[in-house]
């Protein structure tokens, strides 16, 4: 099961990834999703599989008996998960927000800590949809000196 | 403890002369003037038993774990410096009374002026050469702030930049040197410094500590190829020209050569850097300060060429080359201040210091001819002034020199009938040469101006007369560099030997050149061509260079998008975890055991693959946020499985928030729209599938390793002592996670208070928000 | 069923207990306060810091382990929450008045600022990997929320953004290399991770290597090494002033804290391996960051990547892995913590001073500010000059420190490339005071503002303290080499 899980890890890592690096404001927000379940499942995972012995100790014991799950990355992940909650559920909120200042979902016309350099007064610039291009323009508006 | 007096009134008057300048107006030179006076009586003093061999050494802590202390160490290398500095600034404090007049910024000038010269005397008094690097990056500071003193004009506030870049970054290659220095010499204090000399120099670090010194040294005395800031620093007022960047400031090179030469000279490597930059540098002065025709950088130059030739003779180390070099400072101070102080006079009184528009200005201005007449016989090397019996040792020393001695003589002997002809045209033809149109009609120089050049250029003559003054001070100085006791004679006459037969020819040529002078200017400067492809324009390449370099590099890696950053993240690590698992061969084949699964796990597992597909996929919003919902319940489902209960409780309840936290918001966000390019997308895919299968690949190679066990022993052996548990597990469980959901707890709050601050923004905003244009502030 | 609680030992974490209740307190209040009398909340605040302070001076020669062994409060903790400390004050002093001039929400503002105060001084004495995570979530959460929450500007809220799914991201990467050390050592513990490793020494498995650099990236980004920087500059500029201020020197301190502890103390055992990859990471954020600066005309910017080039300075006396590295890297924090909050408070000054809503960002808003506010000048002149490393202020007492430590180490190309750095710094630092000095001021009117007492105190404190400790270092010095002894022998 763990070479499964492996593979589950690289997918929801890889998902995870291309929406963060997508330029949606929504899929942002997916992404750090999905990455919060990828390490989760590796942390998960690192610690050892043990199916059904959780690290419980019965009403008629003293003390746990081997095999059990291995509750320290079990801490870890909880603690990660409530994180991770507390993280995603700030994320929403901000890019409402932003979308609401900005007027746009389009994290490409959030760039104008570059592109203004100092006057919050010029609207953002507008620039065309392949970003793959260095964007030469904004940079060399960027720092006059 | 008057040592420390010395330097710290020089500071407290600095904060006070703003006031005074305020309270005294036109008086405030002459008043000021008496601090540097009495430090020259003070310093005239100590000669006597410093002259026999003694030492003030004292030392206060400062920073104890590096070896850093506030100390002092004064011998007569030391005292010669500081007469020079004390005596010159009176000097030069009593003329800027006069220059500057009734300037409105004349406080700030007498602050800047008596900082620098606290500063320098602290260069050279001090006794750790990180107390003395302290000192000569003040002095640094000092000269920048002098040169921009006009700093209405573009021009001086670029030469005061380039003057600072190129010392400053010289001081810090000094700072790197003393350093290493320090670790090799096992101490930073100089006392010891300099009886370690033998170690030093059979230390494998011996060479880059004299490099990285060198560097600092030539770059602070204007050497080739370092020695373009100092005509550049002529922009600053007269005064300063006269005080730093002549007769102290420039010379804190040759003080540091001086200074370790008993600890880092006589090595080869030493004779030919030093030499052969201080070769290289005389000659290019002398010629190029031929070419000129302002005052200033005429002076300028032939004070390039005086430093390169102290360089020069420190770096042939014999006794007579020492003595010379220590004579020569004293000799070059004197003439070259009175010089350039009377060219501020010249500038003050006819508006121009251009020497083509000079003439006859002896009938004018009769006390300043004849202290520029002094002054450039000595500078000539004439009978009966101190540079003629300079000269004649500067002579005997370079024919006496173990290396090279017929280059070094002929280079020097060039360099001073160029020297000749400079003087000429600086002391001689302004005021007695043809009649020229000056733009004003001139007066003889107030009180104040003439005082100093008239002390200096007299000083020259009358040292000249009665040489053993000056025998006394150089003796006790050459005694210092050499560590042994030298006595020096001085006189004027030596009888008929090769070195008069030298001075004649000198002498000869040089008032040749004179006479060519117009002829030369016209045939073309050399001048010109070291402008056009000489250091200074490595400068500005070197700056645009580091300039272009820092516009690629933000254009690369600042560009705004979050995805680069990201991109680039995500390609380091991918790089350097990826290619330590190949190299270190962390990739093993995996237990087949480990694939080992159950049908419903099988299914939980394509179910999430599915689902993740169609959150990256689906163009709904709603169907993506019900695809996270997929794998969220997914994982809890495998944390279910396995052996982690409350892990899925807590999964479930978290996702189900998420999800209607998600949709409630997002509902009101646009819909998806296909932004990116294709080529964007796969490109963007790629790298998420290679950072993906590093991840697959590590947890691979960790389930194949065996877990280390050396803990589990531990644990057990330790356990109560660790966690006051008798039961491990329990201990972990009880403490560890009710600790833990503490610092969730607080956790959940700052982001719920975020959310709350966020929200509240929201409501008390004004309607219009929506708009990009930020609210006017109130 | 019988649960033995270990005795608490809460006495040694009462610094951050003190701080998280006034956090909370100041919510409460603020919440019952009137909008118009908000801005007091800054006294109880500022209250709570200086208790703290004081409560750490009374736990001075403690080395304890506390909660299971996951927090130690020891030399180590309590001289880097001092700086925490300091910081967190002077960024309260220059809040008083700018909070509410460009309408913070108070009440959230000040209490965040507390809140992520603790997680950084929960971070300086965690030595449990889960402790280590959860008090960098907290700082930087918090953090999240106070970059975006300056409402006049459209760049707060993107600067949020980027911060947060950066963070998050590189967040992502800590947890990894947690992952794989624990699935390794069987541990959570940093000093179980030293056992491990002193067992097995440089022939454990290459997973170790790859899980101390996974954690590196995670506080590399808190840091803002090269290459994991990039957000610093957009981070800077958009977030409130006051805020860039705390956290430039704040997460500074707890970054470092955390590298210190893990490579230090848990990794010791790899050191060379790291040491190598510290070096790089430091020649390169040194070299990038300075660069970088060279260009900027935007003030808040430049101060950004200013702060990353420092970052490399402090990385260099990690690197050098000696006493006088650990103790150049303390030095260096504490007068860091003055220096760079400073300038920022600078800025907020020239804010004031002037009309726009982005007023005193631009270099060309301090041209001719030695005219008509000579002491403002004057302080930031002293604050510029220090973090070029200028003697005998404090900031080159720093620089040569670490330098020290680096040769002392045989590191010596570190130490020269750091020298170098120097001069091209000293190109940017010093066009700041050539444009306070030497430009007049251009066309725009001058506001005869009245600067807020609170605001002038922070900056006079910060710029006395570069002259202060340049010159007296050794009260300071002293305090340093006492606790890394400590920390270096036990």
């Amino acid at each position: 099961m763990e070479i499964v899980l492996a593979f589950i890890i690289g997918g929801l890592y890889a998902a995870g990834l291309y929406m963060l690096m997508r330029r949606s404001l929504v899929k942002l927000v997916i992404g750090l999703a999905l990455l919060s379940q990828a390490a989760n499942l590796l942390i998960f995972t690192l610690g050892r599989l043990i199916r059904g012995r959780p690290a419980l100790i019965p009403s008629d014991m003293a003390r746990l008996v081997e095999p059990f799950a291995d509750p320290v990355p079990q801490a870890l992940i909880l603690t990660a998960i409530v994180i991770g909650f507390g993280v995603q559920a700030f994320a929403i909120i901000l890019i409402k927000r932003a979308y609401q200042t900005v007027g746009t979902d389009d994290l490409d016309d959030m760039r104008s800590t570059d592109v203004m350099h100092g006057s919050s007064s010029a609207p953002p610039v507008n620039l065309p949809n392949d970003k793959w291009r260095s964007p030469v323009e904004a940079t060399l508006r960027d720092e006059g000196a | 403890m008057a040592i420390i007096m010395a330097i710290l009134s020089g500071f407290a008057l600095t904060v006070v002369a703003p006031w005074l300048c305020r309270l005294a107006r036109g008086a405030t030179g002459w008043i000021i003037a008496l601090q540097p006076v009495g430090l020259a009586f003070y310093f005239a003093s100590q000669l006597h038993p410093i002259a026999a061999g003694g030492v003030i050494a004292l030392s206060y802590p400062w920073v104890p774990g590096l070896g850093i202390a506030l100390s002092f160490y004064v011998d007569g290398l030391s005292l010669l410096f500081a007469l020079l500095i004390s005596g010159i600034g009176a000097l030069v404090v009593i003329y800027a009374g006069g220059y500057l007049g009734e300037h409105p910024q004349a406080g700030r000038f007498y602050a800047l002026i008596l900082m620098f010269m606290a500063s320098m005397l602290g260069l050279v008094l001090a006794g750790n050469v990180i107390t003395m690097f302290v000192f000569w990056e003040l002095t640094s500071l000092s000269s920048f702030l002098l040169i921009g003193f006009d700093h209405q004009r573009e021009a001086a506030r670029a030469a005061a930049l380039q003057a600072l870049l190129v010392t400053g970054a010289g001081g810090l290659a000094l700072l790197a040197g003393l350093l290493l220095l320090g670790q090799a010499g096992g101490s930073l204090e100089l006392s010891t410094l300099l009886n370690e000399g033998r170690a030093i120099q059979s230390h494998p670090l011996y060479l880059s500590i004299l490099l990285l010194i060198l560097v600092g040294a030539f770059t602070k005395s204007a050497q080739v190829p370092f020695h373009f800031w100092l005509p550049g620093a002529m922009e600053a007022p007269t005064p300063v020209s006269a005080y730093l960047h002549s007769a102290t400031m420039v010379k804190a090179g040759v003080y540091l050569l001086a200074r370790l030469s008993p600890v880092l000279g006589g090595s080869e490597a030493w004779h030919y850097l030093v030499t052969g930059a201080g070769t290289a540098t005389m000659l290019l002065g002398a010629a190029v300060a031929l070419w000129q025709t302002d005052l200033k950088r005429i002076l300028a130059y032939s004070t390039v060429s005086t430093l390169g030739a102290l360089v020069l003779l420190l770096g042939m180390d014999t006794v007579l080359s020492v003595k010379a070099a220590m004579l020569f400072l004293l000799v070059h101070a004197l003439y070259k201040g009175a010089l350039f102080l009377i060219a501020g006079a010249v500038d003050h009184e006819t508006g121009t210091r251009e020497v083509t528009r000079l003439g006859r200005l002896a009938r004018a201005m009769p006390v300043t001819a004849v202290a520029a007449g002094l002054a450039a016989l000595s500078m000539a090397g004439l009978p009966p002034m101190l540079g003629f019996i300079n000269k004649e040792l500067l002579y005997e020393a370079k024919l006496q020199a173990p290396r090279a001695s017929v280059l070094v003589t002929s280079a020097g002997v060039l360099a001073n009938m160029f020297l000749v002809a400079v003087a000429g045209i600086v002391g001689f033809a302004p005021f007695f040469g043809r009649r020229a149109d000056p733009p004003r009609m001139p007066h003889e120089a107030p009180l104040a101006m003439l005082v100093g050049p008239a002390v200096l250029a007299g000083l020259g003559l009358v040292c000249g007369l009665f040489p053993d003054a000056a025998s006394i001070v150089v003796s006790a100085a050459a005694g210092a560099v050499r560590a042994e006791v030298t006595a020096v004679e001085l006189k004027l006459w030596h009888g008929i030997n090769p070195v008069l037969g030298l001075s004649l020819l000198t002498v000869a040529a040089g008032v040749g050149l004179y006479a060519a002078r117009g002829f030369l200017r016209r045939a073309g400067s050399i001048g010109d061509a070291i402008g056009r492809w000489g250091p200074r324009r490595w400068y500005s390449l070197l700056l645009a260079s580091l300039n272009g370099l820092a516009r690629v590099q933000t254009r690369l890696l600042q560009s705004g998008y979050l995805r680069r950053y990201l991109m680039v993240i995500v390609l380091t690590t991918v790089a350097l975890v990826g290619s330590t698992l190949l190299l270190r061969g962390g990739l093993t084949e995996p237990v087949p055991s480990l694939l080992d699964a159950r049908f419903y796990e099988w299914t939980i597992a394509a179910l999430i693959l599915l689902a993740t597909l169609m959150a990256v996929l689906s163009p709904s919003r709603l169907a993506a946020a019900a695809a996270l919902s997929v794998i969220g319940y997914g994982v809890a489902l495998l944390y279910m499985l396995f052996s982690a209960p409350d892990l899925a409780m807590t999964q479930f309840a978290v996702e189900t928030l998420t999800v209607i936290l998600f949709v409630l918001v997002v509902y009101r966000l646009p819909r998806f729209a296909s932004l990116s390019s294709r080529r964007a997308r796969l490109r963007d895919a790629a790298i998420a599938l290679l950072a993906g299968g590093l991840m697959t690949a590590l947890v691979l190679t960790a389930m194949t390793l065996p877990r280390d066990l050396h803990l589990a022993t531990y644990f057990a052996e330790n356990s109560l002592l660790l966690a006051k548990g008798r039961n491990v597990v329990n201990a972990i469980l009880v403490d560890f996670r009710a600790l833990d959901t503490l610092g969730e707890i607080t956790v959940l709050a700052v982001a719920g208070i975020g959310i709350y601050a966020l929200l509240r923004l929201r409501l008390e905003e004004p309607a219009d928000s929506g708009s990009s244009q930020p609210e006017e502030e109130v | 069923m019988e649960i033995s609680i270990a005795p608490l030992n809460l006495l040694a974490i009462a610094p951050q207990i003190v701080v998280s209740v006034t956090a909370l307190v100041v919510l409460l209040v603020g919440l019952f306060l009137p909008e118009e009398h908000r801005g007091r909340i800054a006294w109880p605040s500022l209250a709570g810091v200086l208790i703290a302070a004081g409560l750490l001076y009374y736990l001075w020669d403690r080395n304890d382990l506390t909660l299971s062994a996951m927090l130690r409060t020891d030399g180590y903790s309590l001289f880097l929450n001092l700086i925490i400390l300091i910081a967190a004050a002077l960024a309260i002093l220059f809040s008083v008045d700018y909070a509410g001039r460009v309408r913070l929400p108070r009440t959230e503002y000040y209490s965040l600022l507390l809140l992520s105060t603790t997680g950084m001084m929960l971070m300086t004495a965690a030595v449990n990997l889960i402790t280590l995570f959860l008090a960098l979530e907290m700082l930087s959460i918090a953090l999240y929320v106070l970059v975006g929450l300056n409402r006049a500007e459209q760049r707060s809220g993107e600067a949020a953004i980027k911060y947060l799914v950066l963070g998050a991201f590189s967040s992502g990467f800590l947890l990894y290399g947690m992952a794989l050390v624990y699935g390794q050592v069987g541990s959570m513990a940093l000093d179980d991770v030293r056992v491990h490793l002193l067992s097995t020494g440089s022939q454990s498995p290459v997973l170790l290597w790859l899980g101390l650099g996974l954690m590196l990236i995670g506080f590399g980004f808190k840091v803002a090494l090269v290459p994991f920087h990039m957000w610093t500059p957009d981070v800077y500029q958009g977030a409130p002033t006051s805020v860039t201020a705390f956290m430039s020197a704040g997460t500074k301190v707890a970054g470092f804290a955390a590298l210190g502890r893990v490579t230090l103390v848990a990794f010791s055992g790899l050191q060379n391996v790291w040491i190598w990859v510290l070096a790089v990471l430091a020649a390169l954020t040194m070299t990038i960051g300075n660069l970088a600066a060279l260009r900027q005309t935007n003030l808040k910017r430049m101060l950004a990547y200013s702060s990353i080039a420092h970052a490399g300075y402090v990385l260099v006396g990690l690197t050098a892995a000696n006493r006088t590295g650990l103790d150049a890297v303390f030095f260096y924090l504490f007068i860091y913590a003055f220096m760079n909050t400073g300038a920022f408070a600078v800025l907020i000054a020239a804010h004031r001073l002037g009309s726009s809503p982005v007023a005193g960002e631009n270099l060309d808003d301090l041209a001719g500010l030695a005219e008509h506010r000579p002491w403002l000048a004057a302080a930031m002149a002293l604050l510029m000059f220090s973090l070029t490393g200028v003697p005998p202020l404090a900031g080159f007492l720093g620089k040569l420190y670490l330098f020290s430590a680096a040769v002392e180490a045989g590191l010596i190309w570190l130490a020269i490339l750091g020298v170098l750095n120097s001069v091209v710094s000293a190109y940017y630092y010093l066009r700041v005071v050539v444009t306070m000095y030497m430009r007049d001021k251009k066309g725009a009117e001058v506001v005869p503002a009245p600067l807020c007492p609170a605001l002038q105190l922070g900056i006079a404190v910060a710029a006395i303290a570069t002259v202060f400790w340049g010159l007296w270092p050794a009260s300071i010095l002293n305090l340093v080499t006492i606790t890394t002894r400590s920390f270096f022998g036990g």
